[in-house]
Protein backbone atom coordinates (compact mmCIF):
# COMPACT_ATOMS: atom_id res chain seq x y z
CA UNK A 1 0.00 0.00 0.00
CA UNK A 2 0.93 3.79 -0.03
CA UNK A 3 1.53 5.25 2.90
CA UNK A 4 1.13 9.24 3.42
CA UNK A 5 1.03 11.76 6.28
CA UNK A 6 -0.82 14.93 6.40
CA UNK A 7 0.62 17.91 5.60
CA UNK A 8 1.58 20.21 8.86
CA UNK A 9 -1.71 22.37 9.59
CA UNK A 10 -0.10 25.22 8.49
CA UNK A 11 1.07 24.22 4.77
CA UNK A 12 -2.54 23.56 4.21
CA UNK A 13 -4.12 26.51 5.25
CA UNK A 14 -1.69 28.58 3.43
CA UNK A 15 -2.02 26.39 0.24
CA UNK A 16 -5.79 26.99 0.37
CA UNK A 17 -5.72 30.95 1.66
CA UNK A 18 -7.46 33.26 -0.48
CA UNK A 19 -10.16 30.55 -1.26
CA UNK A 20 -13.53 30.69 -0.77
CA UNK A 21 -15.45 27.68 -1.61
CA UNK A 22 -13.21 24.49 -0.69
CA UNK A 23 -13.61 20.69 -1.58
CA UNK A 24 -11.94 18.60 0.12
CA UNK A 25 -11.92 15.00 -1.27
CA UNK A 26 -10.75 12.48 0.60
CA UNK A 27 -9.59 8.84 -0.88
CA UNK A 28 -10.88 5.36 1.11
CA UNK A 29 -8.35 3.30 0.06
CA UNK A 30 -4.56 3.25 0.60
CA UNK A 31 -4.25 6.78 2.92
CA UNK A 32 -7.92 5.55 4.82
CA UNK A 33 -5.73 2.70 6.23
CA UNK A 34 -3.07 4.90 6.90
CA UNK A 35 -5.64 7.07 8.82
CA UNK A 36 -3.74 10.10 6.56
CA UNK A 37 -6.48 11.16 4.07
CA UNK A 38 -10.04 8.92 4.68
CA UNK A 39 -13.12 9.82 5.50
CA UNK A 40 -12.29 10.46 9.24
CA UNK A 41 -9.76 12.35 8.20
CA UNK A 42 -11.43 14.43 6.25
CA UNK A 43 -13.96 14.92 8.79
CA UNK A 44 -11.64 15.95 11.09
CA UNK A 45 -9.35 18.56 8.91
CA UNK A 46 -12.20 19.80 7.67
CA UNK A 47 -13.62 20.71 11.27
CA UNK A 48 -10.06 22.10 12.25
CA UNK A 49 -9.70 23.93 9.10
CA UNK A 50 -13.67 25.50 10.03
CA UNK A 51 -12.74 26.55 13.84
CA UNK A 52 -9.43 27.99 12.22
CA UNK A 53 -10.75 29.75 9.43
CA UNK A 54 -13.70 31.02 11.70
CA UNK A 55 -11.43 32.47 14.31
CA UNK A 56 -9.05 34.82 11.79
CA UNK A 57 -12.82 35.68 10.83
CA UNK A 58 -12.47 34.43 7.09
CA UNK A 59 -16.17 33.70 5.73
CA UNK A 60 -15.50 30.13 3.66
CA UNK A 61 -17.56 27.44 2.95
CA UNK A 62 -15.88 23.67 3.08
CA UNK A 63 -17.62 20.49 2.06
CA UNK A 64 -16.12 17.21 2.12
CA UNK A 65 -16.48 13.87 -0.01
CA UNK A 66 -14.93 10.70 0.52
CA UNK A 67 -13.97 8.67 -2.72
CA UNK A 68 -13.25 4.61 -2.56
CA UNK A 69 -10.05 5.56 -4.97
CA UNK A 70 -8.94 8.92 -6.28
CA UNK A 71 -5.94 7.03 -8.38
CA UNK A 72 -9.08 5.41 -10.76
CA UNK A 73 -10.83 7.37 -13.66
CA UNK A 74 -13.80 5.27 -13.06
CA UNK A 75 -13.64 5.88 -9.63
CA UNK A 76 -13.42 9.94 -10.01
CA UNK A 77 -17.39 8.91 -11.25
CA UNK A 78 -18.53 8.92 -8.46
CA UNK A 79 -17.18 12.23 -7.61
CA UNK A 80 -19.02 13.79 -10.27
CA UNK A 81 -22.42 12.18 -9.60
CA UNK A 82 -22.51 13.47 -5.69
CA UNK A 83 -21.20 17.23 -5.93
CA UNK A 84 -20.91 20.04 -8.63
CA UNK A 85 -17.27 20.92 -8.93
CA UNK A 86 -17.75 23.97 -10.56
CA UNK A 87 -19.26 24.90 -7.37
CA UNK A 88 -15.67 25.42 -5.98
CA UNK A 89 -12.90 27.63 -5.80
CA UNK A 90 -10.66 24.83 -5.11
CA UNK A 91 -10.03 20.91 -4.32
CA UNK A 92 -8.33 19.73 -1.93
CA UNK A 93 -7.17 16.31 -2.32
CA UNK A 94 -6.07 14.23 0.74
CA UNK A 95 -5.14 11.13 -1.62
CA UNK A 96 -1.65 10.52 -2.79
CA UNK A 97 -0.34 12.21 -4.88
CA UNK A 98 -1.05 10.34 -7.63
CA UNK A 99 -4.60 10.45 -7.12
CA UNK A 100 -3.95 14.48 -6.35
CA UNK A 101 -2.88 14.41 -10.15
CA UNK A 102 -5.15 12.68 -11.78
CA UNK A 103 -7.83 14.53 -9.82
CA UNK A 104 -5.72 17.72 -11.40
CA UNK A 105 -6.38 15.92 -14.67
CA UNK A 106 -9.87 15.63 -14.95
CA UNK A 107 -10.87 19.10 -13.00
CA UNK A 108 -8.16 20.37 -15.13
CA UNK A 109 -10.01 24.06 -14.88
CA UNK A 110 -9.93 23.64 -11.18
CA UNK A 111 -6.84 24.45 -8.48
CA UNK A 112 -6.05 21.08 -6.77
CA UNK A 113 -4.09 21.29 -4.06
CA UNK A 114 -2.41 18.34 -2.12
CA UNK A 115 -3.34 17.63 2.08
CA UNK A 116 -0.88 14.94 2.22
CA UNK A 117 2.95 14.08 1.27
CA UNK A 118 3.40 10.81 0.43
CA UNK A 119 5.56 8.38 1.92
CA UNK A 120 6.44 5.20 0.35
CA UNK A 121 5.58 2.19 -0.49
CA UNK A 122 4.77 -0.44 2.44
CA UNK A 123 3.06 -2.29 4.74
CA UNK A 124 1.06 -2.21 7.85
CA UNK A 125 3.00 -3.62 11.15
CA UNK A 126 0.35 -2.94 13.56
CA UNK A 127 -2.53 -0.36 14.91
CA UNK A 128 -0.90 3.17 13.31
CA UNK A 129 2.63 1.69 12.21
CA UNK A 130 3.58 1.32 8.64
CA UNK A 131 6.77 0.57 7.05
CA UNK A 132 8.69 0.81 3.77
CA UNK A 133 9.34 -1.83 1.73
CA UNK A 134 9.58 -1.20 -2.21
CA UNK A 135 10.79 1.58 -3.85
CA UNK A 136 9.27 0.33 -7.23
CA UNK A 137 12.62 0.37 -9.33
CA UNK A 138 10.44 -2.02 -11.68
CA UNK A 139 13.74 -5.23 -11.73
CA UNK A 140 12.97 -6.30 -8.67
CA UNK A 141 16.04 -8.49 -7.00
CA UNK A 142 13.88 -10.35 -3.90
CA UNK A 143 14.76 -13.73 -5.85
CA UNK A 144 17.89 -13.45 -4.96
CA UNK A 145 18.03 -11.41 -1.83
CA UNK A 146 15.74 -13.78 0.44
CA UNK A 147 13.05 -11.83 0.35
CA UNK A 148 14.40 -8.55 1.45
CA UNK A 149 14.70 -5.77 -0.58
CA UNK A 150 18.23 -4.33 -0.49
CA UNK A 151 17.21 -1.53 -2.47
CA UNK A 152 14.87 -0.01 -0.12
CA UNK A 153 15.92 -1.78 2.97
CA UNK A 154 19.47 -0.76 2.50
CA UNK A 155 20.58 2.84 3.73
CA UNK A 156 22.60 3.05 0.77
CA UNK A 157 20.86 0.68 -1.66
CA UNK A 158 24.12 -1.09 -2.13
CA UNK A 159 23.21 -4.32 -4.77
CA UNK A 160 26.58 -6.32 -3.78
CA UNK A 161 26.41 -6.79 -0.15
CA UNK A 162 26.88 -4.93 3.32
CA UNK A 163 29.14 -1.26 3.66
CA UNK A 164 31.76 -1.22 6.40
CA UNK A 165 29.28 0.24 8.78
CA UNK A 166 26.89 -2.79 10.50
CA UNK A 167 27.26 -2.47 13.99
CA UNK A 168 26.04 -5.68 15.74
CA UNK A 169 23.69 -6.21 13.14
CA UNK A 170 22.63 -2.97 13.02
CA UNK A 171 22.74 -0.22 10.20
CA UNK A 172 25.08 2.65 10.48
CA UNK A 173 22.68 5.44 9.58
CA UNK A 174 20.12 4.09 11.88
CA UNK A 175 21.21 2.08 14.56
CA UNK A 176 17.56 1.55 15.51
CA UNK A 177 17.05 -0.52 11.99
CA UNK A 178 18.44 -3.85 11.14
CA UNK A 179 21.49 -3.72 8.07
CA UNK A 180 19.52 -5.11 5.26
CA UNK A 181 22.56 -6.74 4.47
CA UNK A 182 23.11 -8.95 7.46
CA UNK A 183 19.10 -9.86 7.58
CA UNK A 184 19.47 -11.13 4.04
CA UNK A 185 22.96 -12.92 4.76
CA UNK A 186 21.46 -14.38 7.85
CA UNK A 187 18.33 -15.36 5.80
CA UNK A 188 19.74 -16.79 2.59
CA UNK A 189 22.64 -18.96 5.39
CA UNK A 190 19.10 -20.18 7.41
CA UNK A 191 17.71 -21.16 4.03
CA UNK A 192 20.93 -22.82 2.52
CA UNK A 193 20.65 -20.21 -0.43
CA UNK A 194 24.24 -18.14 0.37
CA UNK A 195 25.01 -19.26 -3.28
CA UNK A 196 22.60 -16.30 -4.53
CA UNK A 197 24.46 -13.86 -2.90
CA UNK A 198 28.12 -15.25 -3.96
CA UNK A 199 27.95 -13.73 -8.07
CA UNK A 200 28.24 -9.72 -8.72
CA UNK A 201 25.41 -8.11 -9.32
CA UNK A 202 25.41 -6.33 -12.79
CA UNK A 203 24.85 -1.94 -12.34
CA UNK A 204 20.98 -1.35 -12.44
CA UNK A 205 19.43 -0.37 -15.61
CA UNK A 206 17.94 2.77 -14.36
CA UNK A 207 16.73 2.88 -18.50
CA UNK A 208 14.18 0.36 -17.04
CA UNK A 209 12.96 3.15 -14.76
CA UNK A 210 10.85 5.06 -17.21
CA UNK A 211 10.36 8.80 -16.00
CA UNK A 212 7.12 8.68 -16.19
CA UNK A 213 6.08 5.01 -16.23
CA UNK A 214 3.72 3.28 -18.34
CA UNK A 215 2.33 0.36 -18.02
CA UNK A 216 0.15 -1.52 -20.90
CA UNK A 217 -1.39 -5.32 -20.09
CA UNK A 218 -0.31 -7.48 -22.75
CA UNK A 219 -3.61 -8.00 -23.76
CA UNK A 220 -4.30 -4.39 -24.40
CA UNK A 221 -1.52 -3.56 -25.82
CA UNK A 222 -3.29 -3.24 -29.38
CA UNK A 223 -5.31 -0.98 -28.12
CA UNK A 224 -2.78 1.79 -27.02
CA UNK A 225 0.24 3.08 -28.33
CA UNK A 226 3.58 3.16 -25.59
CA UNK A 227 2.78 6.30 -24.57
CA UNK A 228 -0.87 5.19 -23.31
CA UNK A 229 -2.67 7.16 -25.88
CA UNK A 230 -5.67 5.35 -27.56
CA UNK A 231 -4.90 4.31 -30.93
CA UNK B 1 59.27 10.27 -6.42
CA UNK B 2 61.00 7.51 -5.24
CA UNK B 3 58.69 3.75 -5.65
CA UNK B 4 55.28 3.74 -6.44
CA UNK B 5 52.87 2.30 -3.99
CA UNK B 6 52.58 -0.64 -6.26
CA UNK B 7 56.03 -1.55 -6.42
CA UNK B 8 56.11 -1.25 -2.49
CA UNK B 9 53.23 -3.65 -2.68
CA UNK B 10 54.79 -5.73 -4.88
CA UNK B 11 58.32 -5.49 -2.88
CA UNK B 12 57.71 -7.30 -0.22
CA UNK B 13 58.27 -5.15 2.30
CA UNK B 14 56.05 -3.76 5.48
CA UNK B 15 54.37 -1.19 3.37
CA UNK B 16 53.06 1.79 5.20
CA UNK B 17 50.87 4.52 3.92
CA UNK B 18 48.96 7.11 5.69
CA UNK B 19 45.87 8.99 5.38
CA UNK B 20 45.83 13.21 4.74
CA UNK B 21 43.42 15.41 4.65
CA UNK B 22 42.16 17.80 2.37
CA UNK B 23 41.39 21.34 2.44
CA UNK B 24 37.78 22.81 2.77
CA UNK B 25 38.81 25.98 0.57
CA UNK B 26 41.76 26.63 -1.59
CA UNK B 27 44.41 27.39 0.67
CA UNK B 28 46.99 23.87 0.26
CA UNK B 29 49.26 24.67 2.53
CA UNK B 30 48.54 22.18 5.48
CA UNK B 31 48.27 19.44 2.64
CA UNK B 32 51.44 20.51 0.88
CA UNK B 33 53.15 20.11 4.36
CA UNK B 34 51.54 17.50 5.42
CA UNK B 35 52.64 15.80 2.42
CA UNK B 36 56.43 17.15 2.59
CA UNK B 37 56.34 15.97 6.38
CA UNK B 38 55.12 12.35 5.25
CA UNK B 39 57.16 11.72 2.16
CA UNK B 40 60.61 9.67 3.80
CA UNK B 41 57.79 8.21 6.09
CA UNK B 42 55.70 7.07 4.08
CA UNK B 43 55.03 4.45 0.74
CA UNK B 44 51.34 6.17 -0.03
CA UNK B 45 48.97 8.39 0.71
CA UNK B 46 45.69 8.03 0.87
CA UNK B 47 43.49 11.09 -0.32
CA UNK B 48 39.89 11.55 1.19
CA UNK B 49 36.98 11.96 -1.36
CA UNK B 50 34.95 13.98 0.63
CA UNK B 51 35.43 11.48 3.67
CA UNK B 52 32.58 11.12 6.25
CA UNK B 53 30.16 12.83 3.32
CA UNK B 54 31.62 16.72 4.95
CA UNK B 55 32.54 18.77 1.52
CA UNK B 56 36.37 19.20 0.91
CA UNK B 57 38.83 19.65 -2.45
CA UNK B 58 38.40 17.26 -5.51
CA UNK B 59 40.48 14.29 -4.43
CA UNK B 60 41.76 14.28 -7.92
CA UNK B 61 43.28 17.64 -7.48
CA UNK B 62 44.64 17.07 -4.10
CA UNK B 63 46.14 13.66 -5.43
CA UNK B 64 47.67 15.90 -8.09
CA UNK B 65 49.11 18.24 -5.41
CA UNK B 66 50.48 14.74 -4.03
CA UNK B 67 52.42 13.86 -6.63
CA UNK B 68 53.74 17.58 -7.28
CA UNK B 69 55.35 17.20 -4.10
CA UNK B 70 57.02 13.83 -4.35
CA UNK B 71 54.78 10.90 -2.96
CA UNK B 72 52.55 8.33 -4.58
CA UNK B 73 48.63 9.48 -3.84
CA UNK B 74 46.04 7.01 -3.19
CA UNK B 75 42.76 8.45 -4.66
CA UNK B 76 39.22 7.56 -3.14
CA UNK B 77 37.05 7.32 -5.12
CA UNK B 78 33.34 7.24 -3.81
CA UNK B 79 29.98 6.05 -5.42
CA UNK B 80 27.53 8.43 -3.43
CA UNK B 81 28.38 11.41 -4.97
CA UNK B 82 28.57 10.54 -8.56
CA UNK B 83 26.71 8.23 -11.20
CA UNK B 84 28.48 5.78 -13.69
CA UNK B 85 29.05 8.54 -15.92
CA UNK B 86 30.98 10.88 -13.41
CA UNK B 87 32.80 7.98 -12.07
CA UNK B 88 34.44 7.12 -15.03
CA UNK B 89 35.04 10.19 -16.28
CA UNK B 90 36.82 10.87 -12.87
CA UNK B 91 38.95 7.51 -13.67
CA UNK B 92 40.09 9.10 -17.11
CA UNK B 93 41.07 12.63 -15.55
CA UNK B 94 43.05 10.67 -12.93
CA UNK B 95 44.75 8.31 -15.44
CA UNK B 96 45.62 11.73 -17.28
CA UNK B 97 47.40 13.17 -14.14
CA UNK B 98 49.22 10.25 -13.27
CA UNK B 99 46.57 9.42 -10.55
CA UNK B 100 47.28 5.32 -10.63
CA UNK B 101 45.95 4.09 -7.35
CA UNK B 102 42.54 3.78 -6.73
CA UNK B 103 40.71 3.53 -3.66
CA UNK B 104 37.23 2.02 -4.60
CA UNK B 105 34.95 3.05 -1.69
CA UNK B 106 30.93 2.78 -1.57
CA UNK B 107 31.24 6.43 0.46
CA UNK B 108 29.66 7.38 3.95
CA UNK B 109 26.23 8.41 3.76
CA UNK B 110 25.39 11.76 3.57
CA UNK B 111 24.04 11.54 7.26
CA UNK B 112 27.45 11.88 8.54
CA UNK B 113 28.24 14.49 7.09
CA UNK B 114 27.79 18.88 6.43
CA UNK B 115 25.42 18.27 3.44
CA UNK B 116 22.32 16.42 5.00
CA UNK B 117 20.01 17.19 2.44
CA UNK B 118 22.31 16.58 -0.42
CA UNK B 119 20.94 13.27 -2.33
CA UNK B 120 23.15 10.31 -1.84
CA UNK B 121 23.96 8.57 -5.07
CA UNK B 122 24.69 4.97 -5.29
CA UNK B 123 24.34 4.13 -8.85
CA UNK B 124 26.83 1.63 -8.58
CA UNK B 125 28.54 0.35 -5.55
CA UNK B 126 32.22 -0.59 -4.79
CA UNK B 127 32.02 -3.74 -6.21
CA UNK B 128 30.94 -2.51 -9.39
CA UNK B 129 33.18 0.56 -9.55
CA UNK B 130 35.87 -1.74 -9.44
CA UNK B 131 35.12 -4.00 -12.14
CA UNK B 132 34.40 -0.35 -13.72
CA UNK B 133 37.69 0.47 -13.65
CA UNK B 134 38.97 -3.03 -14.79
CA UNK B 135 36.99 -2.48 -17.86
CA UNK B 136 37.99 1.13 -18.84
CA UNK B 137 41.67 -0.75 -18.78
CA UNK B 138 40.61 -2.80 -21.68
CA UNK B 139 39.41 -0.17 -23.54
CA UNK B 140 35.68 -0.33 -22.92
CA UNK B 141 33.20 2.03 -20.44
CA UNK B 142 30.41 0.56 -18.25
CA UNK B 143 28.04 0.41 -21.15
CA UNK B 144 30.97 -1.20 -23.92
CA UNK B 145 31.66 1.43 -25.94
CA UNK B 146 34.81 1.97 -26.77
CA UNK B 147 37.78 4.29 -25.45
CA UNK B 148 40.19 6.24 -27.35
CA UNK B 149 43.33 5.33 -25.16
CA UNK B 150 43.21 3.21 -22.07
CA UNK B 151 44.13 3.70 -18.64
CA UNK B 152 46.38 2.04 -16.02
CA UNK B 153 45.09 1.34 -12.45
CA UNK B 154 46.22 -0.04 -9.61
CA UNK B 155 43.12 -0.72 -8.00
CA UNK B 156 41.98 -0.87 -3.68
CA UNK B 157 38.93 -1.42 -1.90
CA UNK B 158 37.96 -1.23 1.53
CA UNK B 159 36.76 -4.17 4.56
CA UNK B 160 36.45 -4.03 7.97
CA UNK B 161 37.83 -6.96 9.98
CA UNK B 162 36.32 -5.79 13.33
CA UNK B 163 32.18 -6.13 11.52
CA UNK B 164 30.42 -8.29 13.19
CA UNK B 165 28.89 -10.74 11.61
CA UNK B 166 31.66 -11.11 9.76
CA UNK B 167 30.19 -13.59 7.19
CA UNK B 168 28.28 -10.83 4.73
CA UNK B 169 31.54 -8.53 5.09
CA UNK B 170 33.60 -11.79 4.00
CA UNK B 171 31.20 -12.38 1.00
CA UNK B 172 31.64 -8.36 0.02
CA UNK B 173 35.85 -8.89 0.31
CA UNK B 174 35.49 -11.72 -2.06
CA UNK B 175 33.53 -9.83 -4.91
CA UNK B 176 35.82 -7.06 -4.39
CA UNK B 177 39.04 -9.35 -5.39
CA UNK B 178 37.15 -10.88 -7.84
CA UNK B 179 36.23 -7.41 -9.68
CA UNK B 180 39.49 -6.74 -9.96
CA UNK B 181 40.98 -4.78 -6.18
CA UNK B 182 44.51 -5.65 -5.57
CA UNK B 183 44.64 -4.27 -2.50
CA UNK B 184 42.65 -3.73 0.71
CA UNK B 185 42.89 -0.79 3.61
CA UNK B 186 41.09 -2.07 5.97
CA UNK B 187 38.80 -0.37 8.42
CA UNK B 188 40.84 0.58 11.77
CA UNK B 189 41.64 -2.55 13.67
CA UNK B 190 41.73 -2.73 17.27
CA UNK B 191 41.47 -6.99 17.79
CA UNK B 192 44.12 -8.69 16.79
CA UNK B 193 41.81 -11.56 17.03
CA UNK B 194 39.52 -10.51 14.65
CA UNK B 195 42.02 -9.62 12.14
CA UNK B 196 43.68 -12.92 12.51
CA UNK B 197 40.28 -14.64 11.64
CA UNK B 198 39.61 -11.91 8.92
CA UNK B 199 43.65 -12.61 6.89
CA UNK B 200 42.67 -16.26 7.00
CA UNK B 201 39.99 -15.84 4.72
CA UNK B 202 41.92 -12.75 3.12
CA UNK B 203 45.22 -14.86 2.15
CA UNK B 204 42.71 -17.11 0.42
CA UNK B 205 43.49 -14.52 -2.50
CA UNK B 206 46.72 -12.86 -3.58
CA UNK B 207 45.31 -9.34 -2.77
CA UNK B 208 47.69 -7.03 -0.88
CA UNK B 209 45.97 -6.04 2.71
CA UNK B 210 46.90 -2.99 4.72
CA UNK B 211 45.61 -2.91 8.59
CA UNK B 212 43.92 0.68 9.14
CA UNK B 213 45.56 1.79 12.40
CA UNK B 214 43.48 4.78 13.95
CA UNK B 215 44.85 7.19 16.55
CA UNK B 216 42.58 7.46 19.11
CA UNK B 217 41.98 10.99 20.73
CA UNK B 218 40.69 10.61 24.24
CA UNK B 219 38.77 13.93 23.62
CA UNK B 220 36.46 11.91 21.46
CA UNK B 221 35.53 8.43 23.36
CA UNK B 222 32.21 9.17 23.30
CA UNK B 223 31.96 9.97 20.01
CA UNK B 224 33.76 6.64 19.24
CA UNK B 225 31.28 5.16 21.94
CA UNK B 226 27.82 6.20 19.96
CA UNK B 227 28.45 5.39 16.19
CA UNK B 228 29.41 8.73 14.83
CA UNK B 229 31.87 7.15 13.17
CA UNK B 230 30.76 4.68 10.35
CA UNK B 231 32.84 1.52 10.42
CA UNK B 232 35.21 2.26 13.77
CA UNK B 233 34.08 -0.22 16.20
CA UNK B 234 36.57 0.51 19.36
CA UNK B 235 36.14 -2.07 22.03
CA UNK B 236 35.15 -1.08 25.40
CA UNK B 237 38.22 -2.09 27.38
CA UNK B 238 40.51 0.21 24.53
CA UNK B 239 37.85 3.08 25.11
CA UNK B 240 38.50 2.67 29.46
CA UNK B 241 42.13 2.73 28.56
CA UNK B 242 42.27 5.95 26.72
CA UNK B 243 39.40 7.89 28.16
CA UNK B 244 40.91 10.58 30.70
CA UNK B 245 44.20 9.99 29.05
CA UNK B 246 46.53 12.39 27.05
CA UNK B 247 46.88 11.64 23.21
CA UNK B 248 50.25 9.84 24.36
CA UNK B 249 47.86 6.57 25.75
CA UNK B 250 46.28 6.69 21.84
CA UNK B 251 49.86 6.87 20.39
CA UNK B 252 50.63 3.96 22.68
CA UNK B 253 48.04 2.26 21.47
CA UNK B 254 48.89 2.36 18.06
CA UNK B 255 52.43 1.41 18.52
CA UNK B 256 51.17 -1.79 20.18
CA UNK B 257 48.78 -2.87 17.42
CA UNK B 258 51.19 -2.07 15.20
CA UNK B 259 54.02 -4.16 16.56
CA UNK B 260 51.55 -6.94 17.08
CA UNK B 261 50.67 -6.77 13.29
CA UNK B 262 54.53 -6.65 12.13
CA UNK B 263 56.08 -9.02 14.39
CA UNK B 264 53.28 -11.51 14.03
CA UNK B 265 53.27 -11.00 10.22
CA UNK B 266 49.92 -10.53 10.68
CA UNK B 267 49.49 -7.95 7.29
CA UNK B 268 51.27 -6.62 4.25
CA UNK B 269 51.65 -3.06 6.18
CA UNK B 270 49.78 -0.78 7.59
CA UNK B 271 47.65 2.41 6.98
CA UNK B 272 48.02 5.45 9.50
CA UNK B 273 44.82 7.54 10.28
CA UNK B 274 45.82 10.23 12.76
CA UNK B 275 43.81 13.07 11.34
CA UNK B 276 44.98 16.39 13.38
CA UNK B 277 47.71 14.59 14.42
CA UNK B 278 49.96 13.99 11.54
CA UNK B 279 52.64 15.18 13.15
CA UNK B 280 52.71 12.66 15.53
CA UNK B 281 53.28 9.95 13.09
CA UNK B 282 57.14 9.21 13.64
CA UNK B 283 56.54 8.89 17.22
CA UNK B 284 53.55 6.18 16.39
CA UNK B 285 55.66 4.54 14.23
CA UNK B 286 58.68 4.45 16.80
CA UNK B 287 55.89 3.01 18.92
CA UNK B 288 55.27 0.44 17.09
CA UNK B 289 59.16 -0.41 16.25
CA UNK B 290 59.23 0.98 13.34
S1 LIG C 1 24.83 -0.75 7.44
FE1 LIG C 1 23.80 -2.22 6.13
S2 LIG C 1 21.80 -1.32 5.69
FE2 LIG C 1 23.07 0.31 6.54
S3 LIG C 1 23.94 1.32 4.73
FE3 LIG C 1 25.43 -0.22 5.36
S4 LIG C 1 24.89 -2.06 4.20
FE4 LIG C 1 23.16 -0.66 4.03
Amino acid sequence: MIVAKRKPFQEIKELISGYKKILIVGCGTCVAVCLAGGEKEVAILSAQLKIALRLEGKAVEIKEITIQRQCDREFLQELKRQVDVADFDVILSTACGAGVQLLSDVYSEKVVVPGLDTAFIGVAEGPGIWSERCRACNQCVLGLTGGICPVTMCAKGLPNGPCSGARNGKCEVDPEKDCAWVKIYERLERLGRLDQIKEIVPPRRYSVQQNPAIAIHEAYKRRFDKDGKNV
Amino acid sequence: MGKTFKEALASGKFVITANISSPKGVNVDSLINQVKFLKDLTDGLVVPDNLLATMTMSACAASRLVIENGVDPIMSLNCRDRNRIALASDLLGASLMDIKNILCVSGDHTKFGDHIDAKPVYDIDSVQLLGMARGLEKGRDISHNELNGYPQFCLGAVANPEADPLGPQLNKFDKKVQAGAEFFLTLPVFNIDNLKRFMEHARKSEVKILASIRVLVPEEVHKYADGSYPGLFVPEDVLEEIKDASIDKGIEVAGRLIRDIKDRNICDGINLMASGYEERIPDILKAGGI
